[in-house]
């Protein structure tokens, strides 16, 4: 991967010492997170993995510009999303092991999870289905008058998606305060965007929708927040929703820029890191990470009589045939 | 009491529920000021303003996509779609989302909404304005589906529909919107889901059907009482979850049964029906189980009466199968 030399100075003075710091330490997380999961799926002891390598800025950054109460929705690959959000990296291993403490129960395949207690909602691996639903809730707090935004993310993949028009054009016409970060690599699985759209870029078919469009650095997580923060503050305002390409380009599988490098090279320039941080952190990390996976491979899988709960708020005559 | 027909008891329960719970929200086609293309929503507009009657863009997915995020925020969406013949963009949303939250989220997130929509031909509605789409949704695990016959069925199956925790498609058999009338109670009342009515108590053959053709059902069974065969006529109100108890009961005293829907016959819910009763009470039996459907055609603009499984062709198969 080539590096930069730090994020655009233009738009240090958006990230605090202490966002910052905590915005980097979760984005090396994420990245041993995973690099140990891609491992795990290649030896075959999880059946997938959504990886987010390379797309940490534009995921961490998007997921710290919005509030507490905001709802966050995932596409497969923000489990960084979720975890900056508060779930606790050992749910997540859970869930990637699909044990019986996994908050779904065994029930998907490995990513996206959900964090209910953070409002990072549930939502299924079919591409675009979850941004209408994004706007429903947005639409729904500005119903009730209460300064309730979310945020949704997919990759440009999506755009190509009926769901993704269609939301949009609720988001357009509702005026709900949404903000969707579309993260541009450049390629949906082995297509390229050229592939995708004839469009020059994805940021503009906000304007077909009457929605602000916007395209920002991908790998720079100051310029991504900075970005997400003042959609949020848009939609609060009432103006309605904004459309984020987030660019960060691939060389077929290989990303061009490293985030979590030119990250730490930014905090490296402001003087809040060095390399004794860097061990230490780096401890830590995969500490943290080998104590989570083994409780999970540890934990028992769920019981059979499972699979027919949360069917139905109650069991039916049908399912408890079938179960009993 | 009072007099009404189907829609004028739909308009009640919505307004009753509406005034009772402020949740419920109204959105789809056309369904603000000029009430709906069958004025189902007439007057709601009026009564509770933009935020909780919402004309939508002119998309299924979206209409459901939305109120799935609406429900997910704590809102309770009766969305209508205009016919259901046009549900099928919705299909994925329905399917895919919001018959799945509740299971995949291991109940954390569950989606409650109550799809409203007309149903059925005899109305001139051609191709694309008379299907009768229930089996799609019955197979699909997480989905009640419910049917009513009569106003007073219709208001207090939709109150207990909009009550109960699970997504509720309601579907209205257009056909006798306006020609079936009767009393109905004002105020609360409900009529429970899962819970069949025997319409009319029986000894020789059990004629299972729901909406517009229980009076198909009717008449061929006065004609067939002319022929000295007694039918018990089940109007089973709720589709999916079946009351099973009181089909097996009927069969077991009858010995014979006849299912009688308006969809295609292959795969149709006759053919379910009529496997349970084989499971639960082929040893009772006397005859072959019959029935008597829509063909395995599209269904046909100018020969519509052909198509439906009238009293005409009711009769000849109730009175051959009780002598059989």
């Amino acid at each position: 991967m080539q590096t930069l030399a730090s994020v655009d100075p233009a738009h240090a003075g958006v990230l605090s010492d202490e966002l910052g710091i905590a915005l980097y330490e979760h984005m090396v997380l994420v990245r041993a997170v995973d690099e140990r999961l891609v491992a795990l799926q290649r030896d075959g002891v999880i059946a997938s993995h959504a990886s987010a390598i390379g797309e940490e800025a534009a995921i961490v950054g998007a997921a710290a510009a919005m509030r507490d109460e905001d709802w966050i929705f995932p596409s497969s690959r923000e489990f960084a999303a979720a975890l900056w959000r508060g779930m606790p990296l050992v749910a997540y291993a859970h869930h990637v092991f699909g044990t019986a403490r996994d908050p779904g129960r065994g029930r998907n395949a490995p990513d996206p999870p959900f964090w209910k207690a953070a409002r990072v909602v549930s939502v299924s691996p079919l591409v675009g289905t979850q941004i209408p639903h994004a706007v429903g809730v947005a639409w729904a707090a500005s119903m009730k008058k209460v300064d309730v935004a979310s945020l949704v993310y997919f990759g440009e993949g999506a755009t190509s998606s009926n769901d993704f028009h269609t939301g949009l054009n609720f988001a357009g016409v509702t005026k709900a305060p949404v903000v969707a970060l579309c993260r541009n690599n450049g390629w949906a699985t082995s297509t390229p965007a050229s592939k995708q759209t004839a469009s020059a870029g994805f940021a503009v078919k906000a304007v077909a929708y009457g929605l602000r469009g916007v395209r920002v650095d991908g790998t720079d997580v100051v310029a991504v927040l900075g970005a997400v923060r003042d959609a949020r503050a848009r939609a609060a305002s009432g103006l309605g929703g904004t459309l984020i390409e987030a660019v960060m380009l691939r060389n077929e599988t290989e990303p061009r820029v490293d985030p979590v490098l030119r990250t730490r090279q930014h905090l490296e320039g402001r003087g809040l890191w060095d390399a004794a941080r860097q061990e230490r952190l780096s401890r830590e990390v995969h500490a943290d990470v080998e104590r989570a996976i083994a409780e999970a491979a540890a934990t028992e899988k769920p019981a059979r009589a499972s699979i027919f709960d949360d069917v139905y708020a109650e069991l039916p005559w049908h399912l408890r045939e079938e179960r009993d | 009491m009072t007099q009404m027909n189907m829609v004028q008891a739909i308009n009640d329960a919505l307004r009753h529920e509406m005034r009772r719970d402020d949740r419920v929200v109204v959105l789809g086609e056309d369904v603000g000021k000029v009430g709906g293309v069958f004025r189902v929503t007439a007057g709601l507009w009026d009564e509770f303003g933009d935020d909780r009657v919402i004309d939508t863009p002119l998309s299924e997915g979206g209409i459901v996509g939305t109120a799935i995020g609406m429900a997910l925020y704590g809102l309770l969406p009766v969305p209508e779609i205009q016919f259901s013949d046009f549900i099928y963009p919705a299909y994925d949303q329905i399917v895919s989302e919001l018959a799945k939250l509740r299971w995949r989220s291991g109940g954390e997130y569950p989606a409650k909404m109550v799809l409203r929509t007309p149903v059925g031909g005899g109305i001139r509605g051609g191709l694309y304005h008379s299907q009768s789409p229930e089996s799609l949704f019955i197979h699909v695990a997480g989905l009640k589906v419910v049917c009513p016959s009569n106003p007073h069925d219709a208001k207090g199956l939709l109150l207990a529909s909009i009550r109960d925790p699970d997504p509720v498609l309601f579907f209205e058999p257009k056909r006798i919107y306006r020609a079936s009338k009767g009393e109905v109670p004002e105020g609360d009342y409900t009529v429970p889901l899962g819970k069949a009515a025997v319409v009319r108590a029986g000894t020789d053959v059990t004629v299972l059907a729901w909406g517009a053709m229980l009076y198909e059902a009717i008449a061929a069974a006065d004609e067939a009482k002319k022929q000295g065969v007694d039918c018990e006529i089940v109007d089973l109100r709720t589709l999916w979850p079946v009351d099973i108890e009181t089909i097996v009961a009927s069969v077991k005293k009858t010995g014979r049964v006849v299912v009688v829907h308006e969809a295609p016959k292959t795969c149709g819910f006759g053919a379910e029906l009529i496997a349970l009763v084989n499971e639960k009470a082929f040893l009772h039996l006397e005859a072959p189980p019959a029935r008597v459907c829509g063909f395995d055609t599209p269904f046909p603009y100018t020969l519509e009466m052909d198509y439906l499984p009238l009293a005409h062709r009711i009769l000849p198969a109730v009175v051959a199968t009780a002598r059989y």
